[in-house]
This record gives C-alpha cells, sequence and structure tokens, in this order.
C-alpha cells in the first residue's frame, strides 16, 4: 500500500522555464537619472513623461524600501538590475508577418498562439517580450468599437492626451518605493480605453514574458472605463528559470466612471525558484483602481502560484456613490515560496460595498500570507463590507498568516470578516479513493473545490486553465 | 495642565523606562496616541501601598523575595514581555509588589487598586503562583478620579492543573491613564478565564499575553472596551501555543461612542509543535457614533496543518434585526437601544469572578445617562 | 442465491485488525461468493463498520494477522482507489462531506476511473449525465443534489441515498453496506432496498451490515452472520435474524465467556 502523505506532493518541474535564444538590446547595469532619460529617450517620450519619471526618480531616491510585510529576502541591488531590455527589431511591426519568427515561436510554445490562423477567437492579446509589446492581436476589430488596447508605449505616442490624463492619477508615483521605481523606470505595458457606453466585444488580454537573466521587468498597465463601459482583462505571466532572482515590479490603474466596469483577472505563474528557493522571480506589484463614477465597479481575481516572493494588494478606492469593490483571490505557495497578498478595501462614498474572498494554500516550507484592510471612511453611510479568508495548509512546515486590519468611522456601515483554516483530512481523501479516485487526483479535487468560489468568477476560458495550474502545482512525486 | 510639563513628563517616563515612548512607526503602537499619559505630572504616585494591608484567603500565602525573581523571569521570558515598553516602564518605576503562592483550592480574593486623585504614576506588579491542581478566583479593580496613571504588571504561572479565574474591573477618569500588562504561563491541562471590562479611562492599554508552555491548557479571554469622549482603549492580546492539543476561546466587545477610538490587536501564534490546536477568535465592535474610530486587527500565525483556527470580526451598529424584534413587541427604539447594549456588555461582564456583582459593573462601566 | 460452485469473490481467513494501539478485529472469518447475499449484524461496537473499512482499505487501520483474497487475488496490498476499481464498494456508514467539490464531478471521475479498470471508454460529461440520470431513477433521487457539493448540507438520509447512487454507476462485484438503512424513512427504505436487490445477481455478491429485520425484509439474505468482540460469533440462514429480534443479545454473552475461557485458560489460572 503507499504511504503517501498530502505533503508529499511537490511541485511540477516548471514548464515555462526555457529561454528564447535571440538578439536582446540592453542598456548597462545600473540606475540613476540617466537612465532615466535614456529609457524616455529610446521610447521617444513627450517632456510630460520624462518630467513624469525623473519626479519619480527624485522621489524614490527618499523612500525606503518597505520591510513590514512577512517577507525574507537578501538585499536587492537596485544598481544590478538592467532597466531596459528589448528584442533587436527596430519597430513594432504594424503586421504580425514581420514580427521576428522566435518570439511568435515563443509565444506559441507558452500557449498564446498570435498569428492569424491560430489565435484565440474572441480573445484580443497584447504579447509583451522583457521591456516590450511584441504584437497585439485584433485592434482592428477592437478599433470600430471605439476600443483601445495597445502597448502603453503606443499609447504615449498615439494618445499622449489620455495618458497625460490618467497616468499616475491612481496610483501616484510616490505611493510606495516599488511604485516610484516603476513610474520612474517603466518600459512597457498595456493600455486599454472603453469609450462612453460600449461593452467591449472581447476579453482582452496581456501575456507578460520575462527573457533576459538579469532584467528588471517594470510594466505599467492603464485601463480607463468611461460611463456605462465595460470590459473583462485578463494578465497571464511566465518567466524562464535562472539561478538569480528577477525584480518585477509592475504597477495597473484601473479607472472607472459612472455604471462601467472593469474585471481584471491575473492567472501568475512566475518562475518560482527550486525547491531550495534558488532563482524565481521577486513580484512586488502596485495594483489600484479607483470607482470614481457612481455605481461603477472593479473586480479582482488572481490566481497567484508564481514567483519566489509576492508582494501584491490589488485595492479599490470606493468613491462613486453605490461602487463596488470586488476582490477574490487564490494564492498557492510550495518549497520555499514567500506570498503576502490581500487587498484594500477604501470605503469613501455612500453605500459603497464591497465583498473579499481569499483562500491560500500552502505547502512544503513555504509561507503564504493574506494582508487586508478595509477601510470605511466617515461619509462612507450604508457601506458594506464582508470577508472571508481561508487557508489551507499542506503539511507541517508551511506557514499561514492572517492578518485583516479593519478600521470604521461609520457607525451605519457592517464590516463583516471571517476566517478558517483546514487541511485534507484523511477521511474525505479516504471517501474519495474509495471511489476509485486517486490519491493525487483527489487531492488536486480538493485543492479545487477548496478554491471554486475564486474560479467562478475567472472568465470561462481560463477557470479550467487556473484548475489545470493548480494541479500541476501539486502533482509530482508520490511516495 | 501647564503645556510645557508635556516634554518633562516624555523625557521622566523615558528615563525611567530606559527606552523613549514608543511611536507611530511602531506597527504595536500606531493608533495609540500617548497623549494623557503625558499629561500626568512626572513624579510617583505618592499615596499609600495598596498591597500594604491585603488580608490573604485561605490557600493563599505570600513569597518571599529571594523566590519572586527566580519566578519572574522565566513567565517574562515565555511572553516575551521583558522588552515590552509598559513592563520597563514599570520596572523603572519602584513598583509596589504583591507576590502570592496559591496552593489548593484557596478562597477568593478582590484588590482594589485605586489611584484616586493623586498626581503622578502608581506602579503596581503582582506575581501569582499556582501550585499544581491549585484554584483560585481573583478580581483586580482599577479606579481612578484624577489626571494620574496606573502601571500594573501582572506575572501569572499556572501550574499542571491550576485553574484560574482572573478579572480586571477598570472604570476610570477622562484624564487618567490604565497601563495593564499580564504575562501568564499555562502548564499543561491548566484553565485560565481571563476577563477585562475596561471603560472611561482618558487612554487604557491592556497586554494579555499567554503562553500555553507545552499546549493541552484551555485558555478562555473575554473583554469589553468602552470608549467615549476623548478617549482610547487598546488591547493588544497575543496568545501563542508552545505544544500540542492546546484550546483558545475569544471573544473582545468594543463599544465606541462620542469621539472614541478603540483598538484591538490579536495575535495568535501556532508554531510546528502546536498541532491539533483549537483557537477561535472573535472581534465585534459596536461603533456608536460618527465621530468614533474602530480598528481591529486579528493576526493569526499559523505553521501546523492539524489544527483548527477561526477567527472572526464585525463592526457595526446595533442589529437592526434585533432591534426590530423588540420594537415590535411594543418597546420604543431607544429602550429597545438601550436594553440591547446592555445585553452586549452583560455577555462579557456575566464571566466576571462572582465578586464583581457587588460592584455592579455594569453601572459602573455604562452609566445611566441622564 | 447459494450455489456452492459459483466462483469466490471474498475470502477473509482469520483477520486480525488494529487502530491506533487498540486490537479491534480478532479473528474474521468470513466467504463470499457470486450470487449471495450475507448479513452481518451484531451489537454496537462490534466491529462491524470496523471490518468494512479495513475491507476498503482504510489507512487508520493497520492489519495485523489473517488474509483477505479478492478473486484470488491478495487484497490488502493495494490502496483503496485500486480495491474500487476492481469493484469492491463500501457504502459508509457515515459519508463524510467534501465541501467545494461537486457531487457530478466527483461521481464522474469515480465512474471513469472504474470503466477505464474494465477497459471501457470514458465518458465526456453528456454522456456521463445520461447515465447519471437513468440511475438516478434506481433511488429516485432529484438531479438537484448533483449540482450540490459532496453529501454537504445532505440530510441523514439523502446521503445513504447517494451511496446507492455511486453503487448504482460502479456496478461492483462486492458490495459492503454499512447501515445503508439506518436513518431512512419509511419510503427511503423501500427505495434503498429496491436499489439493491435491483443492482445485486448471480455474478456480484453483497454483504449488508444492519441492526433491523425491516432491511431483510425487503431483502432476502443467503447468510446471517452474528459479530461480537471482532469475531463472527455465529452464521446461520435468514431464520438467525428472526431468532435475534425476539431473543436479542443476551446469549452473546455466554458463548464469549465460553470462548474466553478456552483462549485465555492458562492465564486464568495464573492469576
Ligand atoms: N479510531 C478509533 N480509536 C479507538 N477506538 C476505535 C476507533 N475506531 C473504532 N474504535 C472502536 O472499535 C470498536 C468497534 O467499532 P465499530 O465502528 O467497528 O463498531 P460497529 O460494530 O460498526 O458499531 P455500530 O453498530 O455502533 O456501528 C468500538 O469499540 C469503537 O469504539
Ligand atoms: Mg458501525
Amino acid at each position: 500500500m503507499s504511504t503517501a502523505t498530502v505533503g508529499d506532493l511537490v511541485s511540477q518541474p516548471y514548464k515555462h522555464g526555457f529561454v528564447t535564444d535571440i538578439e536582446t538590446e540592453k542598456i548597462a547595469k545600473g540606475l540613476s537619472e540617466d537612465v532615466v532619460r535614456l529609457i524616455s529617450s529610446k521610447k521617444d517620450e513627450p517632456d510630460f513623461l520624462l518630467a513624469f519619471r525623473l519626479r519619480a526618480y527624485r522621489q524614490w531616491l527618499q523612500m525606503e524600501e518597505p520591510n513590514w510585510a512577512a517577507l525574507g529576502y537578501p538585499v536587492i541591488d537596485y544598481q544590478n538590475i538592467i532597466y531596459y531590455a528589448a528584442p533587436k527589431q527596430q519597430e513594432k511591426k504594424a503586421s504580425l508577418d514581420e514580427v521576428d519568427p522566435k518570439l511568435l515561436e515563443t509565444f506559441e510554445k507558452l500557449g498564446i498562439p498570435l498569428s492569424e490562423q491560430k489565435r484565440l477567437s474572441n480573445v484580443a492579446v497584447d504579447a509583451v517580450f522583457d521591456s516590450v509589446s511584441i504584437a497585439t492581436t485584433y485592434r482592428e476589430k477592437l478599433a470600430e468599437h471605439g476600443v483601445i488596447f495597445c502597448s502603453i508605449s503606443e499609447a504615449v505616442k498615439e494618445h499622449p492626451d489620455l495618458i497625460e490624463k490618467y497616468l499616475g492619477t491612481v496610483v501616484p508615483s510616490n505611493d510606495n518605493y516599488f511604485a516610484a521605481l516603476n513610474s520612474a523606470v517603466f518600459s512597457d505595458g498595456s493600455f486599454v480605453f472603453i469609450p462612453k457606453g460600449v461593452e467591449c466585444p472581447m476579453e482582452l488580454s496581456t501575456y507578460f514574458r520575462i527573457n533576459s537573466a538579469d532584467t528588471g521587468q517594470f510594466e505599467r498597465t492603464l485601463i480607463v472605463a468611461e460611463e456605462g463601459a465595460s470590459v473583462s482583462y485578463l494578465e497571464g505571466c511566465t518567466a524562464p528559470m535562472f539561478d538569480t532572482n528577477q525584480l518585477h515590479a509592475a504597477v495597473v490603474e484601473l479607472v472607472v466612471l459612472d455604471d462601467a466596469s472593469i474585471k481584471y483577472s491575473t492567472v501568475q505563474n512566475w518562475y518560482a525558484g527550486d525547491e531550495h528557493g534558488v532563482g524565481g522571480i521577486y513580484n512586488f506589484v502596485t495594483k489600484r483602481g479607483q470607482c470614481r463614477g457612481d455605481r461603477s465597479r472593479i473586480s479582482w481575481t488572481q490566481v497567484e502560484t508564481g514567483s519566489a516572493i509576492t508582494w501584491k494588494y490589488p485595492s479599490c478606492v470606493l468613491q462613486g456613490a453605490d461602487s463596488v469593490g470586488e476582490f477574490y483571490s487564490v494564492a498557492l505557495t510550495n518549497n520555499r515560496q514567500q506570498a503576502d497578498t490581500g487587498t484594500k478595501m477604501i470605503h469613501v462614498g455612500p453605500r459603497t460595498r464591497s465583498t473579499i474572498v481569499s483562500k491560500g494554500i500552502s505547502a512544503g516550507h513555504s509561507s503564504n500570507s493574506y494582508r487586508g484592510l478595509v477601510q470605511i471612511g466617515p461619509k462612507a453611510v450604508g457601506a458594506k463590507n464582508y470577508s472571508q479568508c481561508d487557508s489551507m495548509l499542506i503539511g507541517d512546515q508551511a506557514a499561514a498568516n492572517t492578518y485583516p486590519y479593519i478600521r470604521s468611522q461609520q457607525p451605519d456601515a457592517a464590516v463583516e470578516h471571517e476566517a478558517s483554516t483546514c487541511r485534507i483530512s484523511a477521511d474525505q481523501l479516504f471517501y474519495l479513493q474509495s471511489r476509485g479516485i486517486g490519491f493525487e487526483e483527489a487531492v488536486s479535487m480538493m485543492v479545487s473545490g477548496f478554491c471554486r468560489d475564486v474560479f467562478n468568477q475567472l472568465p470561462m476560458e481560463f477557470a479550467a486553465e487556473a484548475d489545470k495550474l493548480l494541479a500541476l502545482k501539486l502533482e509530482g512525486s508520490v511516495g | 495642565m501647564p503645556a510645557v510639563a508635556l516634554p518633562a513628563t516624555a523625557d521622566w517616563l523615558a528615563a525611567l523606562a530606559g527606552e523613549p515612548l514608543p511611536g507611530r512607526r511602531q506597527e504595536d503602537w500606531r493608533f495609540t496616541d500617548l497623549a494623557p499619559l503625558q499629561a500626568v505630572a512626572p513624579q510617583l504616585w505618592a499615596g499609600p501601598d495598596p498591597f500594604a494591608h491585603v488580608v490573604l484567603p485561605a490557600g493563599v500565602t505570600r513569597l518571599d523575595g529571594a523566590e519572586i525573581q527566580a519566578l519572574a523571569d522565566p513567565i517574562l521570558h515565555a511572553t516575551g514581555s521583558a522588552t515590552a515598553w509598559p513592563v520597563r516602564l514599570n520596572q523603572g518605576a519602584s513598583p509596589h509588589g504583591l507576590a502570592l503562592r496559591v496552593s489548593g483550592a484557596a478562597g477568593p480574593l478582590q484588590l482594589q487598586l485605586d489611584a484616586g486623585d493623586g498626581p503622578g504614576l502608581l506602579a503596581l506588579q503582582l506575581l501569582l503562583v499556582l501550585e499544581e491542581g491549585a484554584s483560585f478566583e481573583l478580581l483586580v479593580r482599577h479606579a481612578s478620579r484624577g489626571a494620574n496613571a496606573t502601571s500594573l504588571v501582572t506575572l501569572v504561572q499556572l501550574g499542571r492543573g491550576a485553574r484560574l479565574n482572573l478579572g480586571v474591573l477598570a472604570a476610570g477618569d477622562a484624564r487618567a491613564s490604565l497601563l495593564s500588562h499580564l504575562a501568564i504561563s499555562q502548564a499543561p491541562a491548566s484553565e485560565l478565564q481571563l476577563t477585562t471590562a475596561v471603560g472611561g479611562w482618558g487612554l487604557s492599554r491592556l497586554e494579555p499575553r499567554v503562553c500555553q508552555l507545552e499546549g493541552a491548557a484551555q485558555t478562555r479571554l473575554r473583554a469589553l472596551q468602552l470608549v467615549d469622549g476623548q478617549e482610547l482603549a487598546d488591547t493588544h492580546s497575543q496568545v501563542s501555543f508552545g505544544g500540542p492539543e492546546g484550546e483558545l476561546d475569544q471573544l473582545h466587545k468594543v463599544v465606541a461612542d462620542g469621539a472614541g477610538r478603540s483598538v484591538f490587536n490579536g495575535a495568535v501564534r501556532v508554531p510546528r509543535q502546536a498541532q491539533q490546536t483549537n483557537a477561535a477568535q472573535l472581534s465585534r465592535s459596536l461603533l456608536l457614533s460618527e465621530r468614533a474610530r474602530v480598528d481591529t486587527k486579528p493576526e493569526l500565525e499559523i505553521v501546523a496543518d492539524d489544527v483548527k483556527c477561526a477567527h472572526g470580526a464585525t463592526v457595526s451598529r446595533l442589529q437592526q434585526n434585533e432591534l426590530f424584534y423588540l420594537q415590535s413587541r411594543g418597546i420604543a427604539a431607544d429602550q429597545a437601544s438601550k436594553l440591547l447594549l446592555r445585553g452586549y456588555c452583560e455577555e462579557v461582564l456575566r464571566e466576571l469572578p462572582a465578586a464583581a456583582a457587588a460592584c455592579h459593573p455594569l453601572q459602573l462601566l455604562l452609566p445611566e445617562r441622564p | 442465491m447459494i450455489r456452492p460452485d459459483a466462483p469466490l469473490l471474498l475470502e477473509i481467513r482469520d483477520l486480525h485488525a488494529r487502530v491506533e494501539d487498540q486490537p479491534i478485529l480478532k479473528g474474521v472469518n468470513l466467504t463470499l461468493r457470486a450470487g449471495e447475499i450475507h448479513a452481518v449484524m451484531g451489537r454496537n461496537g462490534s466491529g462491524k463498520s470496523t471490518l468494512s473499512k479495513v475491507l476498503a482499505g482504510h489507512p487508520a487501520y493497520t492489519v495485523t494477522a489473517g488474509s483477505v483474497t479478492y478473486r484470488g487475488a491478495d487484497l490488502l496490498e493495494l490502496d483503496p482507489e485500486q480495491r474500487a476499481r476492481i469493484g469492491l464498494f463500501l457504502g459508509f456508514q457515515y459519508p463524510v462531506e467534501i465541501p467545494g467539490v461537486s457531487n457530478l464531478e466527483f461521481l464522474r471521475v469515480a465512474t471513469n476511473a472504474r470503466r477505464a479498470e474494465r477497459g471501457e471508454e470514458e465518458l465526456d460529461t453528456f454522456a456521463f449525465e445520461d447515465l447519471v440520470r437513468e440511475r438516478l431513477k434506481v433511488v429516485q433521487m432529484d438531479p438537484a443534489f448533483l449540482e450540490r457539493s459532496v453529501n454537504e448540507g445532505f440530510s441523514g438520509g439523502e446521503k445513504k441515498r447517494n451511496e446507492i447512487l455511486q453503487m448504482a454507476l460502479l456496478e461492483p462485484l462486492v458490495a459492503i453496506l454499512d447501515e445503508t438503512d439506518s436513518g431512512l424513512d419509511i419510503d427511503a427504505l423501500r427505495i434503498v432496498a429496491e436499489g439493491v436487490s435491483q443492482l445485486a445477481g448471480p455474478d456480484n455478491a453483497t454483504l449488508l451490515i444492519t441492526h433491523y429485520q425491516r432491511l431483510l425484509d425487503l431483502i432476502t439474505p443467503d447468510y446471517v452472520h452474528v459479530m461480537a468482540a471482532g469475531r463472527i460469533l455465529r452464521t446461520g440462514g435468514k431464520e438467525l435474524a428472526l431468532e435475534l429480534e425476539r431473543t436479542g443479545y443476551d446469549w452473546v454473552d455466554q458463548e464469549l465467556a465460553n470462548l474466553e475461557a478456552t483462549s485465555e485458560r492458562e492465564p486464568v489460572e495464573v492469576a
């Protein structure tokens, strides 16, 4: 009889760990005002953006790296990172046929075919490779509806007014250490603009790929939904396996006006390092959405399975009356991974509502923390929050921490928080096994059952993907 | 209070503690404004030793000087209390002390620690050692009617199978501060019930820290915090399990009115060796006024897979459906609110040691307003 | 139906098992041939559920002596899922709840695992829905139960019906039903009994663990065994159950005392 225990299920080899051999243009390592200027000039940016970057850089110099998260990692040498790397290819190509086939191949290998024949029929994709966007599908079709979906570099050139109007208005450049760093050196990312009254006709998706070993990735995403507009957006991320750590410090800003909604989903599978904690991505991300308009809505869904370190709190500032914020999260950590993730729901306007559902699964020697803030301001009459944080522990070496802050200044508001910890019980496992379901499958069924409330929130195409990803992460050597 | 006295008091307190006053940059003190403490005259409280004439019940004896340090240190160590600022302040302020040993089923005891209207800092230390199988009920009453501060450090060691019912009932003054640190170590099979009820203090800071040395003990914590006016009440509790099969049942209740501020931080630590721990923490806050604030932060840290840990928190005003139920039986809205509020407080107060009933804790903490 | 030449399905020989450090089974002998229906009765705590869980391979129980042969092969060395796939089924006395895991999904994965073992093709979601709807009729269960999580929030009787539904889908060769009749209302008892009778055939065998004659009125057993203190104390035909109904288990004590006396004579004398 097998003596397998749940704890024996350790991660499957990382499937996306290959490196694409492509000629890359990199600038020298290190960060200085000159580097900031160089990045800006490479991108041919207007003055306002250079000024934005320089201000952020100066602010960053004055700031201290945060150390309050329950994370431990060696000191990052910010002078030992390359801040700009791009595959050598002069302009972004008008047609996909001109894109270096190696790049197309890379994305195809990652399951993101970009070519006309193979691309997904109902999802528009922006593919970002190291510091630049190499292709965006369905741009014309979207343009017919007035939807802008392009890389942020292109948006800077083609829609500078929109960028100037919205960039940095949700996450100010001095918001935090990593946001300041990003604001100074951000390379690429996606821009989405959904005009008044338009329901985006297809899912939008950005796929981020880190390829170079010593390059940091600092992408910037900005999504604006005007009055009555709505969009569902998904990002995916992978990186090769290196035994060094790569820094990824992204900023995502969402703006929603009256009656508009944005659904933002993430499936994060950056390389997590090996079982001894060597290598992997340091993922320090600032994501925030502002429900500016009345009855507006932002929904964050994240499935976090990768990265050596994840530091990420997708948040909602609920300004508009009756606006709604949601956060659905699955965070799985294994081996030596560390995740400190959660959300902030800042209730400003009256009758604002928020829901938080967080599912943390910790296995191996990993550490998984939920850190959340629900703040009810004095004007948030009738505001409501419900939070639920569940942890599942696999093996007795993993840590699950829960830090749910609540701050309330409004008597006519209701905040409710529930948290629990569980493990897969031997009796449940036996029940499934006694019906012929194998050990690994039984575990993975129960893990995805545990996460179901969150998976239900993912766009259809990706829910199955996320399920598989989780199963993969837990699958492996039984014995 | 003359404004010039403020810096002097801060320096004086820092000198006593051998460490500057904690500030907002320290996570544990982020929301705790120490202004009322700094408004106290920089001198030690001059009244008589409140422990001088305590009459001990059967089964309780005084410990002698030599034993005290040897018993105190391991408790402070187990709960990590030695470095806590309120403990350092207390130790620097030449506290009056009472050190007791309890054996067998001892009679109940009540301690009156009244700072009255005298100025300055009243520093007190209490050491309780419950021998194996001993049981004891202790009610500690704090009171103040003036601009003073009470600092109490309570150290408790519960032997195997010992049972302690400890109550703290503290009704203060808007000008007064209360700093109460409780360090409690529990041997297996011991049972602790700690009930605290605090109201009326300009500043109160309660720091109950319980360590189940080898797990397998029972800890029941009940707390009620009332703030009104400009008062601030802060509770930082911490429970850690040093072995398997420990149990924790914690309920923390808050009533925040006026421009009062309530802070609750409840840490529960379940390390690897603490399998089969069963811990439940519930924090319930009533926010009654537009100007009051509630900050609550449970902290659960778990590194063991076979445990049951649940926690919950709610912040709201009185339950609409409960109010409605009473109203539908003909009770006027304000009367109904009052009834519910009293019931809400009673849930904690009725768990105080029996001696508390005589002083009508509800009336003491929630006086019927005209 | 007793046919002495029917193939042997399950053969339990002198089975001893313990849980933690507590010996529970102390030498169980039992043989099941194709076509037979056996009933096991006995006082609370006599070891009936333990026997069923040991047969299904529950990891909490350790076999300390004896053997169990299933269709000629050693059953005890197989994982629980393998036992299920080759046709051993246990209907639990207390089916567990598994929040989050959809009942339909669970049934489909289990059914396909059994089918794969039998060399049959996997059923896709649609084909499976058809099958499950057909089998639901056996237990007259509302299809709404398929949409819920496995047993979560099911009433006692609903859980038992869900067990029989699983049996109907997995088509076992040896079905052990541990008190599937308890907690059922009168109609449900009839439905479950009809279901079991319908599924019992010449090629499979059924072991009913029960306390009550009322189930045996509906499903006639070929053998009735009385279990006590971890062994089978007496075996008879269906009349034995009727006799128990009248006399109760008092005689068990006497018989057990005799047994203890024989097996422990020496230590008794020393004392
Ligand atoms: N995990 C366990 N630890 C200790 N004792 C156990 C355990 N499981 C079972 N037992 C004991 O083994 C004995 C047999 O239990 P079992 O469940 O097999 O009885 P049963 O015959 O099915 O009873 P019932 O008719 O009440 O269902 C009982 O005394 C029970 O308490
Ligand atoms: Mg039983």
